[in-house]
């Protein structure tokens, strides 16, 4: 036996592994080959014994058998063997490099470590982040068919109304004339008080259509929805619950079907119980009744209640129909209205049009802008993690440029590096994702607990499977792409030289070194736009927090109760129940004033009711008589908020009896309608009744419609009087009372007054004013406090890049640094060698952060409140502080520098 | 053929392995070590020779490689590895016991 035969194997073994698939010779080929020697053999055996050649050869293959049966078979052995082998010797090889690459990470814990955490707070954030966006944005609205819904608005341009109700008429028009909607729907949020098994509640309630469920094709959980008879003035009272109120209220018994409850001093049958998570306009809606039945509304009653805007309505598109031919349809109706209502407001494309508006972005408002603010906002965070980790792994290659060679030199195909590497760079971004969706879960939870408010369809956010898709997507990525980093500085043609450096660190200035500069240039002037962004945010929540509300908002205790017509019916027992209520409260100790409004500031329903002015002319170029916010409140509000009176005086109870009814206006009211003359002693009517009521005074501006809004003209009325006049007193009013105590502590008190007053009264939204004042600042908070985390870390990020690349710089010149101080050069020259250079780099970062925040910040400007996009107090601090930062993050490295030893330097090198 | 020279199933690998156990030898070589062996005795069937050599090599009981004939011509090689070696042992403790207990048998 030759000794061929056994290099052979390894030769043959060593061959597979370079060449791979490539080289070997067909299965087919190597069993011809063997069988043609067997044959030639055997035919040689034959002749030496005697043999005749011709013989010999049909002999020999007579032995074999059917040659091609048995070369089939053999070659099937073969390709199966071969296949396996493949498979193994990849599976093995992966095996190696998991284990190689752990035991490196294991080796270089520092990196590992850091390279993790980087990439575990930018994947947390942007996945915690995105599970938000993607919950809000990107989940189907829990209704059939969502993409086919749209709502139908109307407006009153001239009036500074762009989306409005519509009326009854207006509805059953539409419903009766459109051509391009399969089903239309309407509704209408408000509250109710509801018995439940142990305890009234007060519930966020809705009165619906019965084509309303159908155009939104819910199916109930349980029993049905309204019949169309039940939605009809007279029909049966029927209502229809959410599943969580079966759940809370009623335990989730099925004989709540049929079941009568008591229902804001009524009584209803309960006719079905809604899916979980069936809501409208994210309201939490847990009762609905029927709309015609309750509003007591006549469709044929057109002239009176054509201006009686008040339902939302929801339309759901025939197959097929664009909002072209939406658009088309509406003007083609406008026409009509336009000829049969053409005296009472019609429809009308230029004074009240009506329009289609896509239901998601209908519900979503204006929190659409926000989100995606913030997904940018994070991206970066994301950005600035991978150029940390790339950095890292930057430096690390360049360290390992001398194993490298040494692994080329010992055989190490290209792709089995490239492999290699991959699987490293895998494995710390699969380390990396694992801790980021943690801490994404955290976050996301943190993220819907700190402000519940500001984000809407909270239900549906969570970590869902596209969060994780996204997540290892993002990590992979990474990985492939950073991970492969060593490769590009050492490429096989310089092994050769990498050797011979004899395992000094590559050469300054090459490609490594520059990607790792450039790097740490782009993190810096992300933080920097991340950094503006959180600074005009921030500005804007503290200018948010200084606005004049017109009233004092701390220590009130504020808490809301409505009483029901079925258990009050007389206006006059509703005015004494507040009057006796207050009275107690205004007796326990600790109290201070108390008193009740219909609206609390800062945040009202718009009213925007018709109103005469006597003895204001209505012009056509001048402000339309209508008024913004109607509030009835109880007496002492005034004081018991600090709203001043600027003119006149306020309510006393001797106007409750008296023979004309009395209001207050607010200033803005006074300044729309009477200019510079002084109202008190005119006449105002609000469109209920005939009366004229006098005004008897003018009051300081209240925020009504949010706090960055301006104030709305508004009408104060006094409610104990209304009750005494009949009809139209508020039952729905908020507890206002001021305390020297913490507001919170009074609440039981208060409840156990109402509790003896009326045990069936439910009490609802028991906070502080202060806390309803914040709640109308959710959004922004929301988004400075985000913005703000996303700085925080983009700074930290950014500042252990710099750190990092200056130790690196100053290891990697440690020789020449060491041959400067030999020659005699100053510690504080050496210093400003290294300062120097850091300077430049983040300077530079910082010069480009600055022109892409100029540019960037310009999507902020509609969440921002007195404060510009180019603010030039936050473009002058930003980079200030973040160039502070830096000088730090350089000066450790820095002197480090000076202590350089220049004899070990140069011994070392 | 002959029942008498007929290999009993499973047989024929334990034999390949023990001729391959003496060294290094292409497939021809084998069959031929075989025959002169056993005298001629047993005449192996090379319909199963090959396919029994291919098995053998797709359970890593032997290794192949292409080399050089001595006659000069390029022919493949077959070894056999550890785990044949152990194979082998086996086979052979049982075929011990096998033919003790036929022995036994038929002798008695």
């Amino acid at each position: 036996m030759s000794r061929r035969g056994r290099v052979a194997p390894r030769l043959l073994r060593f061959g597979r592994r370079v060449h791979g698939w490539i080289f070997r010779p067909s299965a087919r080929e190597e069993v011809e080959d063997e069988v043609d020697f067997h044959l030639s053999m055997r035919v040689r055996e034959y002749t030496a014994r005697g043999m005749e050649e011709g013989e010999a050869r049909r002999l020999a293959e007579a032995r074999l058998g059917d040659r091609g049966s048995l070369s089939d078979e053999l070659e099937d052995i073969a390709e199966r063997r071969n296949r396996r082998a493949d498979m193994q010797l990849v599976t093995d090889e992966i095996r190696q490099d998991i284990s190689y690459s752990w035991r490196q990470l294991l080796r270089n814990r520092a990196f590992a470590i850091a390279a993790i955490l980087t990439l575990a707070v930018g994947i947390g954030a942007n996945s915690a982040v995105f599970s938000v966006v993607s919950g809000v944005l990107l989940e189907p609205l829990p209704y059939e068919s969502p993409e086919e819904l749209v709502t139908v608005s109307t407006a009153f341009p001239t009036m500074g109304f762009d989306e409005f109700w519509l009326s009854p008429p207006e509805y059953h028009e539409l419903r009766e004339w459109n051509e391009s909607f399969a089903d239309i729907g309407a509704y209408r949020v408000g509250a109710a008080s509801i018995e439940t098994v142990d305890r009234p509640l007060r519930v966020p309630s809705a009165i619906a259509t019965a084509s309303f469920f159908t155009t939104l094709g819910v199916r109930p959980e349980l029993g049905r929805t309204f019949l169309e008879e039940e939605d009809r003035i007279g029909g049966e009272p029927v209502i229809v619950i959410s599943h969580g109120l079966w759940q809370r209220g009623f335990a989730g018994d099925a004989g709540i079907l049929g079941a009568t409850v008591r229902l804001s001093g009524r009584t209803a049958t309960v006719v079905g119980v809604l899916p979980e998570g069936f809501d409208i306009d994210d309201e939490g809606v847990d009762v609905w009744s029927p709309l015609h039945a309750l509003q007591s509304i006549d469709p044929s009653d057109h002239v009176n209640r054509r201006g009686n805007h008040f339902m939302n309505v929801v339309a759901r598109l025939s197959d097929g129909v664009t909002p072209e031919r939406v658009r088309q349809d509406l003007e083609r109706m406008e026409q009509r209205w336009a000829e049969e209502y053409g005296d009472v407001h019609p429809i009308d494309p230029e004074l009240h049009p009506m329009f289609t508006t896509d239901l998601r972005t209908s519900l979503l408002g204006d929190v659409r802008p926000t989100l995606l603010l913030l997904m940018g906002a994070v991206s970066f965070v994301l950005l600035i993690a991978c150029a940390n980790v790339a950095n890292l792994l930057l430096a690390r290659s360049e360290g390992r440029s001398g194993e490298i060679a040494v692994r080329v030199a010992m055989g190490a195909g290209r792709s089995r590096l490239t492999r290699q590497l991959l699987t490293e760079g895998v494995a710390l971004a699969v380390l990396g994702a694992g801790l980021g969706l943690l801490l994404a879960r955290w976050g996301t939870e943190a993220l819907i607990g700190v402000n519940p408010d500001a984000v809407p369809r909270v239900a549906e956010i969570g970590l869902d499977g596209r969060v994780v898709g996204f997540t290892a997507l993002v990590a992979v990525a990474t990985g492939v792409l950073f991970g492969l980093a060593p490769l590009m500085g050492a490429t096989m043609g310089r092994v050769g030289s990498t050797l011979k450096e004899g395992g000094t660190r590559s050469t300054r200035g090459s490609a490594g070194s520059r990607a790792r500069r450039l790097l740490v240039i782009a993190e810096v002037a992300l933080a920097v736009v991340l950094l503006v962004g959180s600074g005009l945010m921030l500005r804007s929540v503290s200018g948010l927090q200084r606005v004049d509300l017109g009233f004092d908002a701390q220590n009130v205790l504020t808490m809301r109760l409505s009483l029901p017509a079925g258990d009050y019916p007389e206006p006059s027992e509703v005015g004494a129940f507040y009057t006796e209520l207050l009275a107690s409260v205004r007796a326990l100790p600790g109290v201070v004033a108390a008193s009740a409004t219909s609206g609390l500031p800062p945040v009202q329903t718009l009213d925007a009711n018709d109103t005469e002015f006597d003895g204001v002319p209505m012009t056509p170029d001048g402000p339309p008589h209508n008024v913004d916010y109607y509030t009835p409140i109880d007496e002492g509000y005034l004081a018991t908020l600090g709203i001043g009176v600027v003119e006149g005086r306020a309510f006393e109870p001797a106007d409750a009896l008296a023979e004309t009814p009395v209001l207050l206006v607010n200033e803005r009211l006074a300044r729309t309608f009477y200019g510079e003359e002084n109202p008190v002693g005119r006449r105002i009517r609000p469109p209920f009744g005939d009366q004229w009521f006098n005004v008897i005074g003018v009051v300081e501006d209240v925020k009504q419609a949010g706090i960055r809004a301006p104030a709305g003209t508004e009408l104060y009325f006094y409610n104990p009087q209304l009750a005494q006049a009949g009809g139209n007193v508020a039952r729905d009013m908020s507890l206002v009372i001021r305390t020297e105590l913490s507001p919170l502590s009074l609440a039981p008190a208060v409840e156990r007054i109402i509790g003896e007053l009326d045990p069936a009264l439910p009490v609802a939204d028991v906070q502080t004013l202060e806390q309803n004042v914040a709640r109308a600042m959710a959004q922004p908070r929301f988004l400075a406090l985000l913005l703000g985390v996303f700085a925080g870390v983009a700074l930290l990020l950014a500042a252990v890049g710099t750190y990092g690349l200056m130790a690196h710089t100053v290891a990697e010149r440690n020789r020449e640094i060491g041959i400067r101080m030999a020659m005699g050069a100053e510690p504080s020259a050496v210093r400003s060698l290294v300062l120097r250079q850091g300077a430049a780099l983040a300077g530079t970062g910082l010069a480009v952060g600055v022109l892409g925040a100029l540019g960037l910040t310009r999507f902020l400007g509609a969440q921002l409140y007195e404060v510009g996009t180019l603010d030039p107090r936050t473009f002058v601090a930003v980079p200030l502080f973040l160039g502070l930062v830096a000088l730090l993050a350089c000066w450790i490295p820095a002197r480090r520098a000076t202590r350089v030893d220049p004899v070990e330097a140069l011994r070392e090198a | 053929m002959n029942t008498s020279k007929t290999l009993l199933h499973g047989t024929l690998e334990a034999l390949v392995l023990k001729t391959l156990s003496h060294g290094v030898l292409h497939g021809y070589a084998i069959a031929r070590r075989i025959e002169a062996r056993t005298n001629d005795a047993l005449q192996i069937e090379e319909g199963s020779l090959y396919p029994a050599l291919y098995r053998l090599e797709a359970r890593g009981l032997v290794t192949s490689e292409w080399g050089t004939s001595e006659l000069g011509r390029r022919a493949k090689f077959y070894t056999l590895t550890r785990a044949g070696r152990a194979r082998l042992a086996a086979e052979v403790r049982a075929w011990s016991a096998f033919s003790a207990a036929v022995t036994e048998v038929l002798g008695g």
